[in-house]
């Protein structure tokens, strides 16, 4: 059996004391299904460090008494919402796991202005369920509707397709409520003095930008327990969508006829690149994203996939469509759809590119929800169970184009050497946000089956390096890889020391260490012994 | 005390004042903030000498005051709370650094007014959004880093927009890039791959620009920042709408901010709309104005125009109100031909009677009725009249909260009026902030009002200001610290 | 089948926690997004789908073992397959289903049984049911009707009760009417009176496996025996054991399995039975868990990569019975039909299934409450159901909380309608 580090038997019962023995456990096996995280995850086995013990608060006070006592008994704790993705759990031994599942409810939503008010465990779709109710949306990140709206918006990051119309998560909270790592509470902006939710910023300097940046700091400095969420319009869209099926099933016959999802093939992609700055130029749209002929294959059709991906001539077929723009408008009224689309075919045809237009079939409509309750990522797990993503910085579309081809190239290497599954190296996502911006991602994700010997950790990990590599040497911005795996050693130094600045957050805020910052920074005094110990070897 | 020949080593002699009236001119502003004597006024050139700047301050434990924006000042942020401060005076550093017509962001450096950015981004087709009317002598940088309203709601998505990337020498003296400007790779090589600054998150997991914004210069001073810039319309149409009643005007608003319908949108009462248009004849206006736009680019612009002004009128007739390309007479066209680029002289809160001072804060759209009527009692109980107060209602983030910002119009020559209002100022200051109001944005004593009200902010605040102004030479005594 | 077999679909686990909601494309509210109760009940991830593979694989990888309070939470599952649906929307290599069956019969092998369920298998072996009664009464339901008994004559249609429409009083009148209906419309129905015997499922469920052949085995007999070419059940449980467990476990019956609803509705559908009265009443429909997701029919595949195998093959539920008993609710003049949020694969579970009727009541009633709630929600001022553990618990539930709220089978509301009051 493991042997892992506990909890003593004292803290352990106060802990019980606190909640009540029905949301304790240190049970072994449970505690295992805490340890289990295979997403963002490169390593041989998905087991990562089991918790000392997970506990189950429901209010704020709780929580509070959780994090005070775990400062007084030196006892490190990591908070989750859904949990999924290794950050969400232990990165050491001993490490007690707050499981947020109970803080599950809407507190409010103001429909007038446009925001909502959740706690931990509201997951997207049921946000977005009942925001559509109201004529408002969400933003929903690219993993899915199945994980928690506040997380990302606090604590994680979040791409989305429908980012053109709902920005990016960390650009959504409003006010917050923060249980800081030595159990002080902390409220954001407005609530914190006592004037509503509505705003995370002030008085004065915006400690949002203490909370998070581009990524949160994912669980390693406190425990978020209610946000205020930025919503969006949901132009014309139904209050409810009925649908028949449950996925790649689904149809319905809901789609608003001010809604309409397009493809756009280009013939390169400078050409997808200028039609994306078109579309920002002309305002219109409410998703856009990159589609990929690989992925579609691999995530609706993984069998197929294998057997097509085998000939030549089909890859050359296929290829040919590689550089698709899925784009979607949603318009309030009859006459905006028609002037979207007028411009759209404007902007199409002035980028030698060409649309297909196939919302007359039945497979539309279950299309349309599907991007719009962002529930098709999760099938990039179909093909093997797993994946990892690179690149994907924030960045001008340019930028992010540049990416997308020096992405493909290098996972295509890593294709042949066996280490992903052959999507013909296409599996780039991405899209530009918030409307005029111009500014966006494009991500490469490659998939991969940990229980096959021959898809290495060493290869996963060579890739990671490569991308990593190469979005420094060519100036491709702070990418998705550079997050995890201490990779703050290697930007650090050559980004201001960015490392040391949040070392030192983690310093000020977390006197005792206790918020397990694994996947966030170590206090400066650890960092700076980190960084010695890596000069020295 | 930082030595004046130390300070003439990095700038050079022209550029340290030390002569009394020198000095005057940054002791106190248009506010009500008394301030204290400078020592001197420097005027550094470029990144380095900032950055010398600073460091000398850390080694002789001296007070930096930044400021951006040429005089006159009116907030009290620049105003040096301690004796022998040194003036740091950005604004003689004013290139507009860069200007990327694709990706619509400009870089520019502190001393640059709106009306310059204005007309480098119209020569390539863009336009930057501004707050209403400013000064002509407001430093962009200066609003940004203070997050002044702009008056196009739908291009503001977060509330540090359109800032998007600064370079800041912290308090500490040592410079730091954020959002995307922080790398990997220099400026030029990020230029070579297609970025351009303008992404605002970051690096990593922190946002430092956005605890720079709204420090008023107690965390670090900024040498330039990235504003993204929107495209000008090839049409741009200007329309009021009317009304005796505010209620359904806000009713209005809500529903064309929720379909992104409008570019301005912002809400005026007769007496600032009187202001601004420099026309007198207030009484003449409906008490108050809603005044929005509606824009055509580069595709069908006609068409896009066409559509929209019919989209709004189906709900404005839900709502029992029409809008016209004018109101009483008064042009909305040449509204917005005043209010697209800053303030001719006099400014305009400077017209009707000579000075002026403002309370703002940040709420939403549907409770600003209430804190006008609260507004309205406390001017009622110092005997201020309906005449000398503006109401400006500005819709932020794409219309989720409103900045209101009462302007109470004094002669700065009547020293009664001048006692009048200044006891107006700070009861309204105290009601408003009891009735809710959030001081996002606290200046003078609505710090002790802001700051009484959080006490969790102002210990976080205070460990913020420890790692990066641990010797406290940025700006002393304002905000809580 | 054992659980080491299944380690690969275990460590396919992606953590996604989709086997805790309703399938997302189908939520609708807040309220009514969860799709299984016993995550939703006990909170822990250990006790969601998901999280039961996690803690199979942890075990198997001796990382941990088999307990008193692991075995609680392998126990305090409905066994309902709303997490099977979720996962297998998207993944094509996890039998979620199969995992939890294995780790019963892996705490049943390890001596970790619970008192109820002992005494359910104690039940079944002396008295060949599940509910503790005497097999000399499993006949008495049919007491009158003068049906054709299997022991002593050939049938087309061999008619089985199953255990609770045998003993269950409160619903009798539901098992006699269903029967009378096929007769009076001219089906060659039989029954083996106080010769039919248990069909095994729940033992099955609970970790009883070896058990469950032996019942296979007889009703094998049975069926051979009464010369039937169609076997008809009123039953959910027994219809799901007969559709699904018998032919997993290589002893299929060599007869058309039918659900009553199925048989009934074709029967309207032909114009032999007439529902021509009307009965106004606004209803919304329980699915009933192994009528339909779990209903579906077994599919045999045999293969190294499930990763490889084709969808066809996967159980993920949409070939449940979930038309015929709404058709039946649409022919019925006066009757308006809305549908709650979580129906059809995704329905949510009564709470009665995979022994925890028996074993944990009070978690069995808390699901049922949840589904009360959704049903109320609808506005409906009647659930209908085809299921009589369905039935038994939305019946007691209601009892006890003193809902207005109707509970009826379909049959029952078909006979109004054919027969009146």
């Amino acid at each position: 059996m493991l042997e892992c580090k506990v909890l003593t038997r004292e803290v352990y019962e106060a802990l019980e004391g606190v909640l009540g023995p029905e949301n304790v456990s240190q049970e072994p096996a449970i505690l295992d299904s805490y340890a289990w995280q295979p997403a963002v995850n490169l390593a041989k086995e998905a087991w990562i460090y089991r918790p000392a013990a997970v506990v189950l608060p429901q209010t704020v006070e709780e929580v509070q008494q959780l994090v005070r006592m775990c400062n007084e008994h030196k006892v490190k704790y990591k908070a989750h919402s859904t949990g999924w993705a290794s950050w969400g759990g232990p990165g050491e031994e001993g490490v007690l796991q707050l499981d947020l599942r109970r803080m599950n409810r809407i507190i409010e939503i103001d429909e007038k202005n446009m925001f909502a008010v959740v706690e931990p465990y509201v997951c997207c779709s049921q946000l977005q369920a009942e925001a559509m109710k109201r004529g408002l949306n969400c933003h929903i990140i690219g993993a899915g509707p199945n994980t928690s709206q506040l997380a990302s918006v606090t604590a994680g990051w979040g791409y989305g397709w429908t980012g053109l119309a709902t920005s990016y998560s960390g650009r959504n909270p409003l006010g917050v409520e923060w249980v800081l790592p030595d159990g002080e509470l902390l409220r954001l902006g407005s609530p914190g003095s006592e004037s509503g939710w509505f705003c995370g910023d002030g008085p004065g300097p915006s400690l949002r930008g203490i909370m998070r940046g581009w990524g949160g700091s994912q669980g390693g400095l406190g425990v978020f327990t209610k946000c205020a969420v930025k919503l969006y319009p949901w132009p014309n869209g139904p209050a409810q969508v009925n649908v028949k099926g449950v996925l790649a099933d689904a149809t319905t016959e809901d789609v608003p006829s001010t809604h309409k999802l397009y493809y756009l093939f280009s013939p390169s992609y400078e050409k997808f690149g200028d039609l994306a700055y078109e579309i920002g130029n002309a305002e219109i749209g409410y998703i856009h994203c990159k589609g990929a002929v690989g992925a579609m294959f691999g995530l609706l059709a993984p069998r197929a996939m294998r057997k097509l991906l085998a000939s030549p001539a089909t890859r050359a077929i296929l290829k040919g469509f590689q550089h698709m723009t899925l784009f979607m408008i949603a318009a309030h009224t009859e006459r905006e759809f028609a002037y979207q689309e007028k411009v759209l075919r404007k902007i199409v045809d002035r980028t030698d590119s060409y649309i297909l237009d196939n919302s007359h079939l039945p497979v539309h409509g279950g299309f349309w929800w599907g991007v719009n309750r962002s529930v098709f990522p999760a099938m990039a797990f179909r093909p093997g169970g797993a994946f990892i993503t690179s690149l994907g910085s924030s960045a001008e579309y340019d930028c992010c184009v540049r990416q997308a081809k020096i992405g493909e190239k290098i996972k295509q290497e890593h294709i042949d050497k066996g280490t992903f599954f052959d999507d013909m190296a296409d599996c780039t996502w991405g899209g530009i946000y918030e409307g005029t911006s111009n500014w966006g991602h494009l991500e490469e994700i490659a998939m991969f089956d940990r229980r096959r010997e021959d898809q290495t950790e060493e290869g996963r990990t060579a890739y990671l390096q490569a991308t990593t590599d190469v979005s420094i040497k060519n100036a491709l911005g702070f990418g998705l890889s550079a997050l995890e795996h201490k990779m703050y050693l290697k930007h650090g130094p050559i980004m201001h020391d960015y490392h040391r600045w949040q070392a030192k957050i983690k310093a000020a805020f977390d006197p005792n260490n206790a918020s397990d910052g694994s996947h966030y920074i170590p206090p400066i005094d650890e960092l700076e012994k980190e960084i010695e110990g890596t000069n020295g070897s | 005390m930082v030595k004046i020949e130390d300070l003439a080593k990095i700038v050079g002699k022209k550029q340290v004042f030390t002569g009394e009236q020198e000095r005057s001119a940054y002791k106190d502003d248009a506010s009500f903030v008394g301030g204290k004597m400078p020592q001197c006024v420097v005027r550094p050139r470029n990144t380095e000498e900032v950055q010398k700047i600073v460091r000398l301050a850390n080694d002789t434990h001296s007070a930096l005051v930044p400021c951006s924006s040429k005089g006159p000042r009116t907030r009290g942020d620049t105003v040096p709370a301690v004796d022998d401060a040194v003036i740091v005076d950005l604004s003689g550093m004013d290139a507009i650094v860069r200007i990327d017509k694709r990706n619509k962001v400009a870089m520019v450096e502190p001393g640059v007014s709106f009306g310059a950015l204005q007309e480098a981004a119209q020569g390539e087709g863009l336009r930057v959004a501004m707050p209403l009317a400013p000064r002509r002598t407001k430093s962009v940088v200066g609003s940004l880093l203070e997050r002044e309203p702009t008056t196009m709601p739908k291009y503001h998505w977060d509330m540090s927009d359109p800032m998007c990337c600064i370079e800041v020498i912290f308090g500490t003296g040592d410079l730091f890039r954020t959002g995307a400007a922080a790398g990997p790779g220099t400026l030029e090589e990020q230029w070579a791959s297609g970025q351009a600054q303008k992404s605002p998150m970051g690096p990593s997991q922190t946002d430092w620009a956005k605890v720079i914004q709204g420090a008023q210069g107690t965390m670090g001073i900024v040498t330039w920042a990235s504003v993204k810039l929107e495209l000008m319309p090839r049409i741009e149409k200007a329309f009021f709408v009317g009304a005796r009643e505010l209620d359904a005007l806000i009713e209005f608003t809500f529903s064309i901010q929720r379909a992104k319908l409008p570019d301005q949108c912002l809400i005026l009462n007769r007496v600032d709309l009187s202001a601004i248009l420099g026309e007198g004849a207030v009484k003449e206006l409906p008490p108050w104005v809603l005044f929005y736009t509606i824009s055509g680019y580069e595709h069908f612009p006609e068409e896009r125009v066409d559509y929209i002004e019919k989209d709004i009128g189906e709900l404005a007739a839900a709502t029992g109100l029409s809008p016209g390309e004018g109101v009483n007479g008064t042009s909305a066209q040449k509204f917005l031909s005043l209010v697209e680029k800053p303030s001719e002289e006099p400014y305009w809160k400077s017209r009707p009677a000579g000075g002026f001072q403002d309370i703002f804060f940040l709420t939403t759209l549907d409770k600003a009725p209430g804190f006008i009527r609260l507004m309205e009692a406390e001017a009622g109980k110092h005997g201020v009249s309906e005449e000398g107060l503006g109401v400006y209602l500005q819709p932020i983030q794409q219309g989720r909260a409103c900045h209101v910002e009462f302007t109470l119009m004094v002669d700065p020559a009547d020293a009664d009026q001048v006692t009048t209002v200044e006891k107006l100022w700070q009861a309204a200051g105290e009601s408003l902030s009891d009735g809710g109001a959030f001081f996002s944005r606290p200046y003078g004593s609505w710090s002790d009002l802001a700051y009484s009200k959080c006490p969790d902010t102002v210990a976080a605040l205070r460990k913020v200001k420890g790692i990066l102004d641990p010797k406290g030479v940025m700006n002393p005594g304002k905000l809580c610290f | 089948m054992s659980l080491a077999e299944l380690k690969r679909d275990m460590e396919g686990c992606s953590r996604c926690s989709h086997c805790k909601w309703t399938p997302h494309l189908q939520i609708k509210s807040w309220r009514f997004a969860k799709g299984c109760p016993s995550v939703d009940r006990y909170n822990f991830h250990a006790y969601s789908g998901g999280g039961k593979l996690n803690m199979a694989n942890s075990i198997l990888d001796q990382r941990s073992e088999l307990t008193d309070a692991v075995a609680e939470v392998v126990y305090r599952c409905q066994l309902c397959g709303a997490c099977q649906v979720a996962c297998q929307a998207y993944r094509d290599d996890i039998d979620l289903a199969d995992v939890l069956l294995e780790f019963r019969a892996t705490c049943v092998q390890e001596g970790f049984v619970l008192p109820e369920h002992l005494d359910m298998i104690e039940s079944m072996k002396r008295e060949d049911n599940t509910v503790g009664m005497l097999k000399a009464d499993r006949g008495v339901w049919a007491e009158g009707l003068d049906l054709p008994d299997i022991n002593r004559q050939q049938v087309e249609v061999l008619f089985h009760a199953g255990c609770r429409y045998s003993y269950d009083e409160d619903l009798r009148g539901i098992v006699r009417t269903g029967i009378r209906l096929l007769r009076d419309a001219g089906m060659d129905v039989g029954i083996a009176g106080r010769e039919e015997g248990c069909c095994g499922g729940r033992a099955y469920e609970v970790g009883y496996q070896g058990e469950m052949k032996n019942y296979a085995e007889d009703m094998a007999s049975r069926v051979r025996a009464s010369g039937c070419k169609t076997l008809i059940t009123p039953c959910s449980d027994c219809y799901y054991t007969f559709k699904y467990l018998f032919p997993k476990t290589g002893q299929g019956l060599d007869v058309k399995v039918l659900h009553i609803t199925e048989c009934l509705d074709s029967l309207i559908k032909g114009g032999v039975i007439k529902p021509e009265r009307e009965v106004p009443l606004k209803v919304t429909y329980h699915d009933p868990c192994h009528l339909g997701r779990r209903g579906e029919i077994y599919k045999e595949w045999h293969g190294e990569d499930k990763l490889m195998r084709p969808v066809k093959y996967k159980q993920t539920g949409k070939l449940g019975i979930f038309e015929p008993p709404r058709d039946i609710l649409k022919g019925i003049p006066g009757i308006t039909l809305v549908e709650m949020e979580r129906i059809r694969e995704y329905s949510w579970c009564c709470g009665a299934g995979g022994g925890v009727l028996e074993a944990e009541p009070e978690f069995s009633a808390w699901a049922a409450k949840d589904r009360l709630e959704e049903a109320k929600d609808t506005g409906a001022h009647a659930l209908v159901t085809a299921c009589p553990w369905c039935e038994r618990v939305f019946n007691d539930t209601v009892l006890e909380t003193g809902d207005e709220l109707k509970v009826y089978d379909v049959i029952e509301l078909l006979r109004l309608s054919v027969e009146g009051e």
